[in-house]
């Protein structure tokens, strides 16, 4: 597939085959979580180990040291917020959902990033999936001219999806946005079967979004079945040392 | 580090590159509430405040054009920008206490970050607001992106104020919201935070750390005993706070240079809260008489008045000696002097007596309507009026009182 020189190098820079990334964005919505208060300590520690990392657009005008180069996760900027992730457990409740932007492509390039990263929330009704799939169309329009790639993360989350429609409405996020023009996407873990459907299908990199730990043979299999990179959630850091699990995953 | 060479010299302008730390006053009261005094005497507020060595001023657009002149020099405050407007200080329906209460809870941006380059301004400084509800909060946090991204192209800081207000916060969670809310202004794009205070070390602590920004701690709502509102201050810095903004508590408080003196004192780690007002308040020497020693020379009159006044005579002499004539005996002789008892203070209801820098009184003229209430406030006695109907106070001449030093009967002591 042809693209712009200019994203298939910063494409490069994040995605070669058999990538690991790292998600550090969910403070924009919840504050600090757990492990995850002094994010310059943490990208000190595991900015070598992985290809790239989601920050947030204030995270990396300050942090912007910490990252890129050679040997260095290059940086994906999250242009977006939500309240959509905060539960029972965080200080004030949630009653209506709400997505809105927070940074624009210029200004991820201002800020040096090798891709934009915008959120896909399905299941929360008819006009917030129709104003999440004009912005996102929007973005990757403006990206588009700035030869940046953007990359979206799926996520049915909503109240209209379930156990049973889970791995359908994934299927249906990645047809949207391949059609919107999305150069990689994130997606969540669901059924092996779904995930072969999907290796073969998609035409653009398929990341897959992990909670856990994983074992070096549960990432061989991902990688054999098309998929080319794994998101490593913030929940990673709760397990101490994740850091010599991941380089046991890279060697 | 700033993602600009412009950030990085805009905060350094602020926030004193020696210890990283600023005391900002805020005073952009006027943009968003009715107009009290601190409001209408802003003009002379300010040039006290500026004479007091702030590090910075918060104001809005349209005083930064009116009175920015009086910023201009190194050694003069910078100026912040409040780039938006709310009516949170109106809100509710029964808020008789505001002129036009509102019912909705509105916030606008109203200034752009190229405004305030335009103004001089170091800074812009914006409201996000938590726990009002979900749609707001989501509006606010869209406008601070939109100004972050601004700020970042042209090389200003931007300062998040975040707010926990509505039905939403309690006093259980509201030292976790703002924590949260520290942290995920950060994340959108502050540079520095300007933050209520949590109410304990321990959580401001915790804001602190994971904030990873400058956080300067508000100095809250008016407090009638300044040492309160600098105590709090004490603890924010303890907590790792890089300074303060005092509104009300500076623009309405009796002496604003001299407060905005006390708090670059302790922000900037000149003095400690203790050493501030014992050099206001114990280091000062103080007076006793004891008229039983006391022989009636009136040496004490006399050399208080020509050292005052350069006259010859007891006219004008700070102090009292009453005698009182007893048959075949010499006379009883009773000596009052001013004891620093602060009665004057207290009953000088336009704050034109107060407590100078070493803690002894001195009149402000200006604000003096010579209404006579300090001298029937006085347990000694010993206030009168010179000719313009102006209160002679005793000022300790400076700390090195003569009277004591030329009774030669020990009349007249140091305390």
């Amino acid at each position: 597939m042809q693209i712009h020189i200019g994203k298939s190098i910063r494409m490069s820079d994040i995605l070669d085959g058999k990538s690991l990334l790292f998600d550090t964005s969910i403070a924009s919505c919840l504050g600090a979580t757990p492990q995850l208060e002094d994010l310059q300590s943490i990208l000190q520690t595991c900015a070598n180990l992985f290809n790239g990392i989601i920050v947030n657009p204030g995270q990396i005008e300050h942090l912007s040291n910490e990252l890129g180069g050679k040997n260095r996760a290059a940086p994906l900027i999250r242009i977006d917020w939500t309240n959509a992730y905060r539960n029972a457990d965080f200080c004030i409740s949630v009653t209506d959902v709400i997505r809105v932007e927070i940074s624009q492509a210029d200004d991820v390039m201002d800020l040096g990033g090798c891709a934009a990263v915008a959120t896909l929330l399905m299941g929360f009704g008819d006009n917030f999936e129709a104003e999440n799939i004009q912005s996102i169309s929007r973005l990757i329009r403006q990206s588009y001219e700035l030869s940046l790639p953007v990359f979206i993360d799926i996520r049915p989350i909503g109240p209209g999806v379930s156990e049973i429609n889970f791995d359908e409405s994934i299927k249906l996020g990645i047809s949207f946005m391949m059609e919107a023009g999305a150069d990689a996407l994130i997606i969540p873990n669901c059924s092996i079967e779904s995930l072969k459907l999907i290796g073969n299908w998609s035409t653009i990199p398929i990341i897959v979004r992990i909670e856990q730990l994983l074992e070096k043979s549960e990432v061989n299999n991902l990688f054999n079945i098309g998929i080319e990179g794994i998101l490593f959630s913030e929940k990673i850091l709760e397990y101490g040392q994740f850091q010599d699990n991941i380089k046991r995953l890279k060697n | 580090m700033y993602s600009t060479s412009g950030k990085t010299a805009r905060m350094n302008r602020l926030f004193n590159p020696n210890d990283g730390k600023a005391v900002c006053v805020a005073a952009d009261h006027g943009w968003m509430s009715d107009p009290t005094a601190n409001v209408i005497n802003l003009k002379n507020i300010l040039g006290q405040v500026v004479a007091g060595g702030a590090d910075g001023v918060l104001m809005s657009f349209g005083m930064a054009q009116r009175l920015g002149y009086m910023f201009q020099g190194k050694d003069k405050p910078a100026i912040l920008i409040r780039a938006d407007w709310m009516n949170l200080p109106r809100l509710g329906g029964a808020n008789v206490s505001n002129v036009l209460p509102v019912i909705n809870f509105r916030k606008m941006a109203t200034s752009r970050a190229r405004d305030a380059l335009q103004m001089g301004a170091s800074a812009i400084t914006i409201y996000y607001f938590i726990g009002y509800s979900d749609k707001f909060e989501a509006i606010n946090i869209e406008q601070a992106a939109v100004f972050a991204q601004e700020c970042r192209k042209v090389g200003l800081p931007l300062i998040i104020e975040p707010m926990a207000v509505g039905g939403m916060v309690t006093g259980v969670n509201i030292a976790e919201i703002l924590i949260a809310s520290a942290r995920i202004a950060a994340e959108i794009g502050a540079d520095a935070l300007k933050i209520p205070y949590t109410g304990d070390v321990m959580t401001f602590k915790q804001l602190v750390d994971q904030a990873k920004v400058p956080v300067l701690v508000l100095g809250g709502a008016k407090s009638d005993v300044p040492r309160d509102a600098l105590e709090l201050v004490d603890e924010a810095l303890r907590a790792g706070a890089s300074g303060t903004v005092f509104g009300r508590n500076v623009t309405k408080a009796k002496d604003p240079q001299k407060m905005v003196q006390d708090l670059c004192a302790l922000v900037h780690g000149v003095k400690t809260i203790d050493e501030i007002f014992e050099t206001s308040a114990r280091r000062r020497v103080k007076l006793r008489a004891d008229s039983i020693n006391c022989v009636g020379c009136l040496v004490c009159q006399t050399v208080c008045a020509q050292w005052h006044n350069k006259t010859f005579g007891i006219n004008g002499a700070r102090l009292r000696i009453e005698s009182k004539p007893v048959e075949m005996e010499p006379p009883l002789n009773k000596v009052s002097v001013c004891t620093l008892c602060e009665a004057c203070v207290k009953a000088c209801e336009p704050g034109a007596i107060v407590l100078n820098e070493k803690g002894y009184l001195e009149l402000k003229k200006e604000l003096c309507t010579h209404c006579g209430a300090c001298a029937e406030a006085c347990p000694h006695n010993v206030i009168w009026f010179d000719e313009d109907e102006n209160p002679i106070l005793c000022d300790m001449c400076g700390g090195d009182p003569q009277c004591v030093r030329w009774c030669k009967y020990d009349a007249i002591l140091l305390k």
